[in-house]
């Protein structure tokens, strides 16, 4: 019998690949329309997107109506995008749409040339659906806005200028120009990062923290960091609005260099291609990162820096990723447990007495090898296992059950928790440990999840719970 | 294009609620979800692809009430095979037999995928009404593409009212409120004039369980507050032959009196005298004297989700000599008599749209000294802390309900709030705050 997949009794849905476009370009200065009735709007504004009080990026829903759809009058939404770019001068727009335009095979190339003839401001269409989670969105939202901003001819000039020995000479990037320090060190690009899987707590200022502090430059961040916290890690409620609440150093790091954060982020990223090797930190960021790849050969390598062994372990894969040029993953699918299962989507544990991880792909494969690489006594015997959301189908919820029944401990999000309700999943005594991920349970629990990006975070401690 | 307009330059038809849109990280209003959540002991099941699916299932666990709601996610397998009719029945007899208990109804809402492709639900209820007969099935709808000719709210209240039986024969000594989010009691005349004359008023958020829910069709009238409410009174008086009985939720001393009166009528109770009505005005009026000297000329801002005739409302302070500088609107939907006489008296007030693009870059202060809002919207957008904090008129009618709005606003004047948190609360009321 075909495996039910859609049915969900007790437990949630990720975000949707509306969110992730959204997401994804939050932070860039552009203007995002999401073609859609209504609804997807709010859901991202009020559920998915922690920055939206605090700054002014762009982001509309079409209102897409029957009449409309039916007599598939694009015009309507041309005019209206063309009259909001004309009074905001967005620096691009990104067409995103949910499931209408899907069913009524919406032209999404085809509209986005003409807005962007008719009010010459870049225009990128990115074909979502509303059917797949947001790893989808960010990933074609990302590949879009490389494939459009980004030249993969600066990666050849890169290595051929001294490449992994040193920056570029004539950077034409005002930021690094100023950082003559980051002269002869080999440059990494963070990609995939979103709000959606590392809220905007200071994980990303960490993630980048623990790569300058291993002798890399952070080239660029795929797309997020210019809000929230400061390079330690400290929460400031900087603000990436122009006007209104910008943080002193916000409001310096403008002064220096008239950009504001968010032109800051677009030229980083619009030279993406000059650096040594991606560091892909969610499952979003595979797909920008392989049509790097395929564009220019920039390797790259998946993983996070949970805990101090897994940090070893990632910093020593890029660091031999620079050396050879051969992608890798900072886990070895035997210490990430799942083993045999590691390629499937949502790999399920099949050992009785384990520790299940349940989250974004990445971060549950890193978290369950640096799980396994502590000492046996540390984990009580048990190995972790990866759980994760397929792409289009989610996690069938009776194969979540079983995983969960399999298990002595589970570490997710606390709204999975729900299907302990199930019959399914009864029978055992879970021991539940929390670790909210904002892609799954919004911003209900936003205030309790860690910073998980760093050598410091004790996973010794964290299982000390159970 | 200004965010705002006076309405002196406004045509009546003026409607914000066309084309690309803004959504404000103000999140008080109700949605489906929340108003499904009322029918006690049922259980809502939502079919959307996972965009769709993702508001509901946050607003439900925000709420705290998973337990209260279950999904089918329609994938592209389902557009592609067509077999939307299957993965519904199929889920549907999946989450009956999981539930750790039985639910008396289920609230099944379809979505714009289903419209388009013309999936028969019909034949998928008919299936399940006859293999579980102790479950009341109903449909309901998320389909905001909808949202001109069938808009979901008024919709669902309809559907929900749909769940009642016709009798034969009505209690007199009871009547219904239809299509309030919020109980009406204290600050409602209406309800103070059925209690004092021994008339029973059932509501929604007073049911105790899904039987008490089910007597509501005993009830000799439905009685409505609100516009959205309209769609559910009509269908219940074709329906189950009850009466429908509309108040009037402005601010017009005449209207109150009269539907009143003509509630009193219907169910053969006394009207207010002549001397309550007096004296009902005489406080009145002293209490919005009072406030008004009280905010001594300072701004005011009123805004559609707080109150359901903000023009009306406007004018209404504006007549009693407080100094209204602005309407959150997006949507005309009071009378043009109202619009045209507020062009008249006040040629300068402020119209915001508060879905139009370019409110997302304006300018949030609101001057030197404070600005006191009426609504979420107006606190937002104005970043004011002192305003009142209420949705959908919150119970307030008549006389009553305007000493309250009274107390409510001199409240908001000496007091602030912490409108940051409050104003993202989603579903004003219904999160336990």
């Amino acid at each position: 019998m075909k495996k039910d997949y859609q049915t969900h009794v007790f437990t949630m849905t990720y975000t949707a690949d509306v969110s992730g476009v959204c997401s994804a370009m939050y932070e860039l200065g552009g203007m995002s329309v999401l073609h859609d009735p209504s609804g997807c709007n709010s859901t991202y504004s009020t559920h998915d997107e922690p920055r939206w009080f605090d700054t002014d990026s762009l982001m509309y829903v079409s209102g897409l109506d029957e009449i409309t759809a039916v007599m598939g009058d694009d015009n309507v939404l041309i005019r209206d995008v063309v009259q909001a770019a004309h009074d905001l001068q967005p620096r691009f727009i990104t067409l995103c749409g949910a499931s209408i335009p899907h069913i009524i095979a919406f032209d999404f190339r085809g509209v986005a040339y003409l807005i962007e003839k008719e009010c010459g401001i870049p225009v990128l269409p990115v074909p979502t659906d509303g059917l797949k989670s947001y790893v989808s969105g960010v990933g074609l939202a990302l590949s879009a806005w490389l494939e459009r901003f980004a030249d993969p001819k600066e990666y050849r000039e890169y290595r051929a200028s001294g490449s992994e020995n040193g920056a570029l000479d004539d950077s034409s990037v005002s930021d690094l120009k100023e950082a003559d320090p980051e002269k002869g060190r080999p440059r990494i690009n963070i990609v995939g990062a979103t709000p959606l899987d590392f809220s905007v707590n200071g994980n990303i200022q960490s993630l980048k923290k623990c790569f300058e502090e291993a002798g890399y430059v952070v080239n660029c961040c795929m797309a997020m960091g210019t809000y929230g916290s400061d390079s330690t890690g400290e929460s400031t409620g900087a603000c990436i609005a122009e006007a209104g609440s910008t943080t002193a150093q916000t409001a310096a790091a403008e002064k220096n260099t008239g950009m504001s954060a968010r032109d800051r982020l677009f030229e980083r990223m619009q030279h993406a291609y000059r650096a040594d090797v991606n560091v892909v930190v969610s499952s979003a960021g595979r797909k920008p990162a392989g049509l790097m790849k395929k564009k220019s050969g920039m390797p790259f390598v998946e993983g996070l820096p949970i805990g101090a062994e897994q940090t070893k372990a990632l910093l020593d894969a890029v660091s031999e990723t620079i050396r050879d040029g051969i992608g890798r993953k900072a886990w070895s699918d035997s210490a990430a447990g799942a083993a045999g299962q590691a390629s499937d989507a949502a790999g399920c544990p099949s050992t009785k007495d384990s520790i299940l991880v349940i989250g974004e792909e990445i971060f549950a494969k890193s978290f369950s090898n640096a799980i396994n690489m502590l000492p046996e006594t540390v984990r009580k015997g048990r190995t972790a296992s990866p759980m994760w959301p397929d792409v289009d189908e989610g996690i069938a919820e009776t194969d979540l059950a079983e995983a969960v029944r399999n298990s002595a401990v589970v570490i997710a999000d606390p709204l999975y928790r729900t299907i302990l309700q199930s019959p399914r999943a009864a029978g055992r005594t879970i021991q539940f440990i929390d670790f909210p991920h904002e892609a799954y349970s919004g911003r209900i629990y936003r205030e309790d999840i860690p910073v998980f990006c760093s050598a410091e975070f004790s996973i010794q401690q964290l299982l000390g719970k159970c | 294009m200004l965010e705002f307009q006076p309405i002196k330059d406004l045509e009546y038809e003026y409607n914000a609620d066309l084309g690309l849109s803004y959504a404000s990280p103000v999140r008080g209003v109700w949605n489906i979800v929340h108003i499904g959540t009322l029918v006690p002991q049922a259980h809502e099941i939502y079919v959307c692809p996972t965009s769709c699916l993702r508001g509901v299932v946050l607003t439900t666990a925000e709420m705290g009430a998973m337990d209260r709601l279950s999904t089918i996610t329609v994938g592209e397998d389902n557009i592609l095979e067509g077999d939307m009719e299957e993965a519904l029945q199929r889920g549907t007899e999946r989450i009956i037999a999981e539930l750790p208990v039985r639910p008396r109804a289920m609230l099944i809402f379809t979505s714009c995928v289903h419209h388009f492709l013309a999936v028969n639900y019909q034949r998928v209820y008919r299936v399940l009404r006859e293999k579980y007969p102790d479950i009341d099935f109903i449909d309901c709808y998320m389909d905001p593409i909808m949202r001109r000719t069938k808009p979901a709210i008024p919709n669902l209240w309809q559907q929900i009212h749909r769940l009642l039986k016709p009798v034969q024969a009505f209690n007199k000594q009871q009547v219904n409120y239809v299509g309030n989010c919020f109980g009406y009691g204290e600050y409602c005349d209406l309800t103070q004039m059925l209690l004092s004359r021994g008339i029973t008023v059932k509501q929604l958020q007073t049911c105790k369980d899904y039987d008490d829910f089910l007597g509501m069709a005993n009830s000799a009238a439905n009685i409505t507050f609100h516009k959205t409410a309209v769609r559910a009174a009509k269908d219940m008086e074709i329906r189950l032959n009850q009466k429908w009985l509309p108040m009037r939720p402005g601010c017009s001393y005449e209207e109150f009196d009269e539907d009143l009166r003509t509630a009193a009528e219907f169910l053969g109770i006394a009207p207010p005298s002549a001397e309550e009505i007096t004296e009902q005005r005489k406080q009145t009026e002293e209490a919005v004297r009072s406030t008004c000297e009280l905010l001594a000329g300072t701004p005011v801002s009123v805004d559609y989700t707080a109150v359901d005739r903000p023009l009306e409302t406007a004018q209404y302070l504006i007549d009693h000599g407080f100094n209204v500088e602005s309407v959150f609107v997006d949507v005309f939907t009071e009378s043009r008599e109202v619009f045209e006489r507020l062009q008249k008296t006040a040629p300068d007030l402020k119209i915001y749209q508060s879905l139009g693009w370019n409110i997302r870059r304006m300018d949030r202060t609101h001057g030197e000294g404070k600005l006191v809002a009426i609504g979420q919207k107006s606190a937002y957008f104005k970043n004011t802390n002192h305003f009142v904090n209420i949705i959908e008129n919150e119970g307030m009618y008549g006389y009553r309900g305007i000493r309250r709005l009274m107390e409510l606003l001199s409240d908001a004047y000496l007091n602030e709030k912490p409108m940051r948190e409050l104003v993202q609360i989603k579903g004003w009321g219904c999160c336990g705050e």
